[in-house]
């Protein structure tokens, strides 16, 4: 019992040490301007500043919000939709080929979309998707994701054992069914912790909506936390405000989320 | 008509169809960026000419202008110190911080959640919050050790040419932590735990399970998690935007951010796109080591 | 209804509605501002004017702004007016994609050539033609905290006016204990430093095209001696102005280089009696120089209509005499400001404007600006000797130049 609770003091020492950039951000989000370069440091705002409704309403943040959740939703759905069957299918046929292909799949994405992101435009542009923002954005960053998911689902179809699925063959299910009723419910861990990570790197995309979405109301909160920066000011408080506006219900759900997704549930369906 | 039923059904043509519709999706949006960069970099590119493909070739003039360029040789030790280091560094604390939240103790998972913080932050404030916490004078951190004794002097995380790159790759660390961390975890909650107790039985140490056991276990995930972990911190961008923009003179520089400063900032396309090249070429090294390693995983 | 009478209806509707469109002309403003700011006021203001002419408003970050111009020239998607910095203009100039607006300006009765001030003048000025109006301007001075000038024992009223001056002002300000340093500039490896830097050589005859000379190598030995010696943090190398600035705000600095955007929050945040006085000069009887900075309203020259736009440019030029208190930024132009904001610290700004050069131009100015920067950061680095660092950077600034 003891054991339990120290370890749990150490856990939460850790969290602390990790989470300081976190407090760091509510706390400057409080501060003005000046208190920021005050030295010695404060750790609690003298004078706190809320600035939590005034950000929201003058930036329209519901606008950016949704924004973001439809780039990242459907980040989200293409790459589940196309990555999940191929990354199956690389975890258990290993030939030539697959090393080929699993090569190319990781090659795709080496470039850092700030590098990308020109010829990226200048091919959407040909083919006329630029009357289409959001939906550029959406197909550019699953372009930019999918390799990411394609690796990690891998590693996790590797360890479902095959027996299961050769006896799911053998009961005469058709492969198309022994994938998706057999390996894929014993793989949705694996499944669901990278999707959410897709989630929420696709939540922070930023380089190509920059470029790519020229309206302001089809724009991610992304974009528009760059509205805090100026050529010689930066208004690093109202910057702050507006990501804890944006972190913090994303992290408790999330936090939520994976102790649901990582712990338990399925490691009882494997043994 | 059955047969090539069949076949998409129960056969080849199922994984066929499954892997051309990823790999016919990545061909067709990333192939096409790579390739122009291919290119440009044997062109004279101008910020106006970005647009058609008709531009004049000059051969390898522009990577003959790069690598004669005094400061390219140590930027070039820089990228590697940052990818090695950063690698290293990630995988071991979040491998070990993994195993720690696998240990049994109240709230273990509600705890580990919170490491996805460093996820979702905005790399823009996740690069002004580490700017202030390494600011010289009135950083955090300075602040913090020298209230705790353990440095007299403040150090100039940021503008001493000795520690710039350092700091930024503890910077970098903790933004690949998490992503170390849950996938690994991952891994562990699926190695079936009667493995261990047969392990145990047979008297196994602690330690000899860890190599006997969790390791091999979790060779396709430690593949996985290194090479895109390679790739990751070869994309990390915002932190030298934010933190030291490459400098003092050049002393905290990497390829991707030199690449960018070129093509971008002093609009040298042609010449920005040899960097990128080189990048690639970087990556093919390390895919090829990663698509090796795979064929030994452990398959249950 | 009459089944005639209600097609007769319809038609004229229709023919109304594309007689008001084939009327009302469409311009597209590109800017670095974001609503309720310049661009966005003044364009409203014009259209309620005009009411023929309405004016699409974009905004674009600052960085990204020659980027997306690029492109957007590349994509046949470029704006018919947009907001380009300074040193810019004369790359988009050179290649015959901004309107050359001689002819417009000799025609104008609004806009007198004369009138705008000589650095603003010559920012818009390439080979010739001036390619765009300023929309106003900024330069830099030196700050200072009155209070700490009086528990140092120096007179509040007679700030330092050459180098020495200000040397001596500012070892006898630095107080390490309090951890309060006797100044703040940034010397950053990016376009501010530069910013910051060129007057220091154009005040010593130098500038941007001649960087090797003794001047400069003064000028430079001077800052690294400003860090070397702890009067002003070595965190300058890696801090832009503003962050510098809010070292001063926050009394850890007490004096500092920056320009006229920092006063809202200084006044605002700053618990102390803070002045400003022009930037010193190496002595007494130096010719004087300060920094340019703002931007430029310019008409691309593939606008389909050049003389809405020129009408909308005069607009902004004849409300020059707004810009200090409404926005911010110095008239680039003789205009008489009536009860300005922060009066002292604008008399000392507005005399500044006098001196204020323009960077360049030169198309190519980015590498030439990293050059400067470059020699910048290897001195106060301790990598190279002032002198090494200069003769480098001016054999990289021979290699555009030539």
């Amino acid at each position: 019992m003891l054991k339990r609770y120290s370890l749990l003091a150490l856990a939460l020492v850790f969290v602390s040490i990790y989470l300081f950039p976190l407090y760091w951000m509510y706390v400057t989000a409080l501060k003005t301007g000046t208190e920021i370069f005050a030295f010695p440091p404060t750790f609690w705002p003298e004078d706190p500043q809320w600035m939590v409704a005034e950000v929201w309403s003058r930036l329209k943040m519901d606008v950016y919000l949704k924004n973001s959740l439809l780039i990242a939703l459907g980040t989200t759905a293409i790459v589940i939709l196309t990555g999940t069957g191929c990354a199956y299918v690389l975890s258990r046929i290993r030939n030539r080929w697959m090393d080929a292909v699993l090569f190319v799949v990781l090659m795709m994405q080496v470039l850092p979309s700030s590098l990308m992101v020109t010829p990226i435009f200048v091919a959407f542009n040909q083919v006329g998707l630029n009357e289409f923002p959001r939906t550029s954005v959406i197909l550019a960053q699953a372009a930019k994701v999918l390799p990411l998911y394609i690796v990690l689902c891998r590693a996790t179809f590797v360890q479902v054992p095959r027996e299961l699925e050769e006896a799911a063959l053998v009961d005469g299910n058709s492969r198309v069914g022994a994938f998706l009723s057999i390996i894929v419910p014993l793989a949705r861990n694996g499944i669901l912790v990278t999707s959410v990570l897709i989630f929420l790197q696709s939540f922070g995309e930023y380089v190509y909506s920059r470029s790519l979405i020229t309206q302001r109301a089809l724009q991610p909160a992304t974009v528009g936390l760059q509205s805090f920066m100026g050529p010689n000011t930066s208004d690093w408080s109202g910057v702050m405000t507006y990501s804890a506006i944006y972190v913090t219900p994303i992290l408790i759900v999330f936090v939520l989320l994976q102790r649901q997704i990582v712990s338990g549930l399925t490691s009882g369906a494997l043994k | 008509m059955l047969v090539f039923k069949n076949t998409f059904r129960d056969g080849v043509g199922f994984d066929a169809i499954l892997v051309t519709l990823a790999l016919g999706y990545l061909v067709l949006f990333s192939a096409f960026p790579l390739v122009y960069n291919l290119v440009m970099s044997f062109q004279e590119v101008d910020l106006f000419s970005l647009a058609s493909f008709d531009r004049p070739f000059v051969g390898l003039d522009n990577y003959e202008d790069v690598l004669t360029r005094t400061e390219a040789s140590s930027i070039f030790f820089n990228t590697v110190k940052f990818v090695g280091i950063s690698v290293v560094a990630q995988l071991v604390v979040g491998f070990a911080l993994a195993m720690f939240f696998q240990l049994d103790f109240p709230l273990n998972t509600w705890l580990r959640g919170l490491f996805l913080a460093g996820w979702i932050m905005p790399a823009l404030v996740v690069g002004a919050v580490w700017s202030w916490i390494f600011a010289g004078d009135f950083g955090v951190l300075n602040y913090m050790l020298q209230a705790l004794g353990i440095t007299d002097a403040k150090i100039f995380w940021l503008s001493n040419p000795d520690v710039a790159l350092y700091s930024v790759i503890i910077a970098n660390i903790w933004l690949g932590v998490p992503f170390n961390m849950i996938l690994l975890s991952v891994g562990l909650a699926g190695i079936p735990e009667d493995v261990y107790e047969a392990a145990q039985l047979d008297g196994a140490s602690r330690i000899q399970r860890f190599f006997t056991i969790t390791l091999p276990m979790m060779r396709a995930q430690l593949g996985a998690v290194i090479s895109l972990g390679v790739i990751f911190t070869l994309q990390q961008f915002d932190l030298f935007a934010a933190l030291t923009q490459g400098g003092p003179a050049n002393s905290s520089n990497v390829f991707q951010y030199w690449s960018w400063q070129l093509s971008f900032q002093y609009y040298e396309i042609g010449v920005g796109s040899v960097i990128s090249v080189l990048m690639i070429l970087f990556v093919v090294f390390v895919a090829a080591i990663y698509v090796r390693s795979t064929r030994h995983e452990q398959v249950m | 209804m009459d089944m005639k009478y209600y097609a007769l209806l319809t038609t004229g509707l229709v023919s109304l509605a594309t007689a008001s469109a084939a009327q009302q002309v469409e311009l597209d403003l590109w800017t670095i501002d974001d609503p309720g700011e310049y661009h966005y006021v003044m364009a409203d203001e014009f259209m309620e004017a005009h009411p023929d002419i309405k004016i699409n408003v974009r905004t674009v970050q600052f960085e990204d702004m020659v980027n997306d111009l690029a492109r957007g020239v590349a994509s046949g998607d470029a704006p018919d007016i947009t907001y380009i910095d300074n040193p810019e203009v004369a790359l988009f100039a050179s290649r015959g994609l901004l309107l050359d607006l001689s002819e417009y300006i000799e025609a104008s009765d609004v806009v007198n050539a004369e009138d705008i001030f000589p650095g603003p003048l010559s920012s818009v000025t390439y080979e010739g033609g001036i390619y765009g109006l300023p929309r106003g301007a900024n330069t830099i001075a030196l700050y200072y905290n009155a209070d700490m000038y009086r528990d140092a024992g120096l007179d509040p009223d007679n700030p330092p006016s050459t180098w020495a001056e200000l040397y001596d002002a500012a070892k006898a300000l630095t107080k390490p204990e309090e951890n309060v340093y006797g100044l703040a500039f940034s010397a950053v490896a990016t376009e501010e430093g530069t910013f910051q830097f060129l007057p220091w050589l154009q005040m010593t005859g130098g500038d941007y095209n001649n960087v090797n000379t003794e001047g400069a190598v003064e000028a430079l030995n001077m800052w690294k001696a400003f860090i070397d010696e702890g009067i002003a943090s070595p965190d300058t190398l890696i801090r832009g102005q503003w962050d510098s600035t809010g070292t001063f705000n926050a009394g850890q600095a007490a004096m500092s280089i920056s320009g006229p955007w920092e006063l809202p929050r200084m006044s605002s945040e700053a618990d102390f009696d803070f002045r400003a006085t022009m930037l010193p000069a190496p002595s007494a009887d130096a010719e004087r120089a300060s920094a340019l900075g703002e931007g430029d309203n310019v008409i691309l020259a593939s606008s389909d209509n050049p003389d809405e736009a020129f009408m909308f440019l005069e607009f902004l030029m004849a409300n020059m005499d707004r810009v200090w208190n409404e926005f911010g930024y110095l008239p680039a132009s003789d205009v008489e400001v009536t009860d300005p904001k922060y009066p002292e610290i604008y008399a000392v700004f507005e005399e500044s404007m006098k001196y204020a050069r323009n960077r360049g131009p030169h198309p190519e100015w980015p590498r030439i600006s990293q050059a400067i920067q470059g020699a910048i950061q290897s001195t106060l680095t301790g990598q190279a000797s002032a002198e090494d660092a200069l003769a480098d950077a001016q054999s990289r600034i021979d290699r555009v130049l030539n």
